[in-house]
């Protein structure tokens, strides 16, 4: 093999570990990214414009918390893109908002801004009266309606739902 | 992983009773992969390989009438977290001296130590409802096995989900604490009737699975083995625990006051420590 082919053959080996390895909701779903607003040792997201697109669209939200060094977060990610075909019509009555976050960023660090009002995720959670308010787990995936009422109560992490089967057990909210 | 001797001897005795090895359940045979890759057994009412292993070794070839309807229990089909599964065993039958629950058994199919409690009960109890938070390892059936004071064994079990995550490990700044054994009345006492009571152990009921994630080292196994509760010097119920219950163990029971007492409980951990604990009611 010559230089150039090594060359080039090399920089295709790096944008496929690149590709696997993408951080974040993969681009079939058409996520909402949503970076944080850091400043002071917090990160805040905002749900804002989410939620108006979704009052617009009478949508329901699927909001999805990752983090940039998360093994079971890319396992999630990697779950989705592999079975996109499958699961993307499915996704259809949702938008699927994608907040970035990093495992350091740990509950009293992260914010979520609902119009004038943020709160940690302590007490975020405790305002959506959902469970998961003794420890921040990463990923973490909550189902909201266009009133931003929680659907259902969801489990930390996302290992109970990567199979297409279970998956689709999320989105038509059996319990 | 290290165990300390009394607690190795009381694994050691505990998977002699089960007729289990070491870390049996790897060995036994696994349920059937269907379309998707998941197990074909996830029905609530389900056996599971595991199960048929455990019931021989604790029942014997004693008949289960399973949804029977003298016991149901109640737990979530995903739950919050792996590690503090809440589950609550309703009895359809109320506590006589003529017939009356005598003991529960409340299982976890695909833990490492799959027995979670046993709990022997007296007509003190009143109404034999018990709220607890298990800590559920995998996919699996949580089963409840009723036995009746005239010989019956009645089941119930539910099929539950949980999975890992990343999360800081959980908090152990305040070792002083360990032990602290609280009572608490979520409503007034009734005389003669069945009042609800809340017991809490501050402990951190380590499996000895869990990495410390700073020092990269097993933390080593550390739970509560048994909790005997009274009133009046009247025993309520005994506990035979494992680490299958989750951190700071707490327990929502019935108990009947027909005079103004004291509600004790008396713990003893793996370490063979001892700690009690006690409410004066009425």
């Amino acid at each position: 093999m010559t230089k150039s082919r090594r060359t080039i053959a090399g920089a295709l080996l790096a944008l496929l570990v690149t590709a696997a390895n993408a951080v974040g909701i993969p681009p079939a779903y058409t996520p909402l990214v949503v970076e944080p607003a850091v400043s002071a040792g917090r990160s805040e997201f905002d749900l804002g414009p989410a939620l108006a697109r979704a009052k617009r669209e009478n949508k329901r939200l699927y909001v999805y918390l990752g983090a940039s060094d998360c093994p079971y977060c890319r396992r999630y990610e990697n779950f989705l893109g592999k079975n996109a075909d499958e699961l993307v019509p499915h996704f259809k009555p949702w938008i699927v908002v994608d907040l970035r976050s990093t495992l350091s960023t740990t509950a009293n660090r992260l914010f979520i801004r609902v119009g004038d009002t943020s709160l940690n995720y302590t007490d975020f959670q405790r305002a959506i009266d959902d469970q998961r308010t003794r420890m921040l787990v990463y990923p973490s995936v909550w189902l909201f309606d266009p009133q931003m009422k929680p659907l259902m109560q969801m489990p930390a992490g996302t290992g109970t739902f990567e199979t297409v089967e279970e998956q689709l057990e999320i989105l038509n909210l059996v319990q | 992983m290290t165990l300390s001797s009394p607690l190795e001897m009381r694994i050691r005795r505990r998977q002699l009773v089960l007729g289990l090895g070491a870390w049996p359940l790897a060995m036994a045979p696994t349920a059937r992969a269907a379309i998707g890759g998941l197990p074909s057994n996830t029905g609530h009412a389900d056996i599971s390989p595991e199960w048929e292993l455990l019931r021989g070794r604790l029942f014997g070839a004693r008949p289960i009438a399973a949804g029977s309807g003298r016991v149901q229990l109640i737990a979530p089909l995903r739950a919050a977290y792996g590690a503090s599964v809440p589950v609550k065993i309703v009895s359809q039958l109320a506590q006589t001296p003529a017939l009356y629950v005598k003991r529960l058994h409340l299982l976890v199919d695909k833990n490492p130590s799959p027995l979670a409690a046993t709990l022997e009960l007296t007509p003190e109890v009143g109404q034999a409802d018990f709220e607890t938070r298990l800590r559920v390892d995998e996919y699996s059936h949580v089963r409840v096995v009723s036995e009746l004071s005239n010989g019956e064994l009645h089941m119930d079990s539910r099929y539950v989900k949980t999975s890992g995550g990343c999360s800081a490990p959980p908090n152990r700044d305040s070792p002083e604490l360990i032990g602290r054994t609280i009572f608490k009345l979520p409503e007034p006492p009734k005389m003669d009737a069945p009042t609800t009571a809340d017991l809490t152990v501050i402990h951190p009921n380590d499996t000895g699975f869990e990495l410390n994630n700073v020092t990269v080292m097993y933390i080593p196994s550390y739970f509560v083995r048994t909790i005997a509760v009274s009133y009046a010097g009247r025993k309520i119920f005994d506990a035979d625990l494992d680490f299958s219950i989750s951190e700071n163990p707490t327990w929502r029971f019935n108990f009947v006051p027909h005079t103004p007492g004291e509600l004790r409980a008396e713990v003893a951990d793996s370490k063979e420590r001892h700690y009690t604990g006690s409410l004066q009611v009425g």
